[in-house]
């Protein structure tokens, strides 16, 4: 497996590569931020339906943190690249103290159908600032045989 | 385009039949293919006005001749307005959007696309025989070509935004498999709580999109499923579906999204 492109010599020693995006947190950079995840779910020989999916709950994720996000602020995207799986962790600094994202949503819907797993997660800011709002997203390589 | 007068005269009338027929009337159908030949001399002048952008005229034609579909369907002569000073700008604003949501990402050499229309030809192959969705590994062996190959015509794929003419114009699908599909993912809509909020952003979707919309994220089924039941391609499948979602987004009101 010399080839640069196959899917297997993006793993590192531990079977993990990571890849960190880190952008304004502004809609306009979330083409930016999907282009990266599909990229690696195709390089990491996900289906097709897999690879559109997470392109697709990253590109929710994303729109769903700018929506809470301070002026100003940064998105910062984890992707972590296992043999079989991608996971996704993205936060960023929340505007308002009390901003959450509610799970009763339809692009709460969406995330959950998307991705295998999927939480929200707030940390309260500290020094007057807003809140972290972070989501993690699972998603394995295959839909499991049904 | 005011001179047109005489030339389209004969359009007029046929125009004010197809706008008073119901949605469902069997002669809308007919009327509405001979108003879209009668006009598209229309369409495709003003793609040629388009032209020499980096867009293959076919494909503006195309685009075009989709704004004029939809000039057609919403016009009505009551308003006031003649069909031109209406058509016109609906059809211009088409090909404009095209261009827009293509944006940079457009210019995608012939190479590339052709390379698209292999990947997309074995994909429907292969997910029939795997009974899922291929990886790029499994297009990029029946192909006989380098995974690397097959990840840059996905990529093109991902450009490619713009559904073609005949994409658009296929006939509401109306299987007695996909109506119960949808009506039992319309069910599973009714117990959700934001259903309130999401009904009537996705009663202003056009019909394929709804259905794929609800069986995807209602009806539990996967990109390649619906591909098979509403008989069009996975990967036009995930494009109509990021496309509206992507709508969805902007229409559902913030405040639902994130209260």
């Amino acid at each position: 497996m010399s080839d640069p492109d196959s899917p297997s010599s993006a793993e590192a020693m531990d079977g993990v590569s990571t890849v960190e995006v880190k952008t304004s947190a502004r809609a306009a950079l979330i083409p930016t931020i999907r282009a990266v995840v599909s990229d690696l779910a195709a390089r990491a020989d996900f289906d097709l339906d897999a690879i559109s999916d997470l392109r697709m709950a990253v590109d929710e994720t994303c729109a769903t943190l700018v929506d809470v996000a301070a002026p100003g602020s940064t998105l910062v995207c984890i992707f972590r690249v296992y043999p079989e799986r991608i996971e996704v962790q993205a936060e960023v600094q929340a505007k308002q103290a009390d901003a959450v994202v509610s799970t009763e949503t339809f692009g709460w819907r969406v995330l959950q159908t998307l991705a295998d797993d999927v939480s929200v997660h707030h940390t309260p800011g500290s020094g007057g600032n807003g809140p972290i709002v972070e989501i993690r997203l699972d998603k394995r390589a295959a839909d499991l045989p049904r | 385009m005011t001179t047109a007068g005489s030339e389209y005269g004969h359009l007029d009338r046929m125009l004010e039949q197809f706008a008073v027929l119901e949605s469902d009337d069997p002669a809308r159908d007919g009327l509405r293919n001979q108003l879209v030949r009668g006009y598209l001399p229309v369409a495709q002048h003003i793609a040629r006005r388009f032209s020499g952008r980096g867009e293959p005229l076919e494909d503006l034609v195309q685009v075009a001749t989709v704004g004029l579909i939809n000039a057609i369907d919403r016009y009505s002569p009551d308003r006031g307005s003649d069909f031109f000073s209406f058509a016109v700008p609906t059809i211009s604003g088409e090909v404009r959007r095209h261009f827009r949501d293509l944006g940079w990402s457009m210019r995608v050499p012939r190479r590339l696309k052709d390379l698209h229309v292999s990947i997309n030809g074995v994909v429907s192959e292969l997910s029939q025989s795997l009974g899922r969705a291929p990886k790029p590994t499994e297009i990029a062996e029946r192909l006989g070509i380098p995974v690397a190959d097959v990840l840059e015509g996905l990529e093109a794929s991902e450009a490619y935004r713009s559904s073609s003419l005949d994409e658009m114009l296929s006939s509401e699908q109306g299987s007695a498999t996909v109506g119960e599909l949808v009506g039992e993912a319309d069910a599973e809509l009714d117990r959700v709580d934001f259903q309130q909020a999401l009904r009537p952003v996705l009663a202003e979707l056009a019909e394929r999109e709804r259905t794929i919309v609800l069986l995807r994220f209602f009806g539990n089924m996967t990109q390649t499923q619906i591909a098979e039941q509403v008989g069009i391609s996975q990967m036009h499948v995930s494009r109509l579906l990021a496309q509206t979602l992507d709508r969805l987004r902007t229409r559902l009101d913030p405040d639902t999204r994130a209260d």
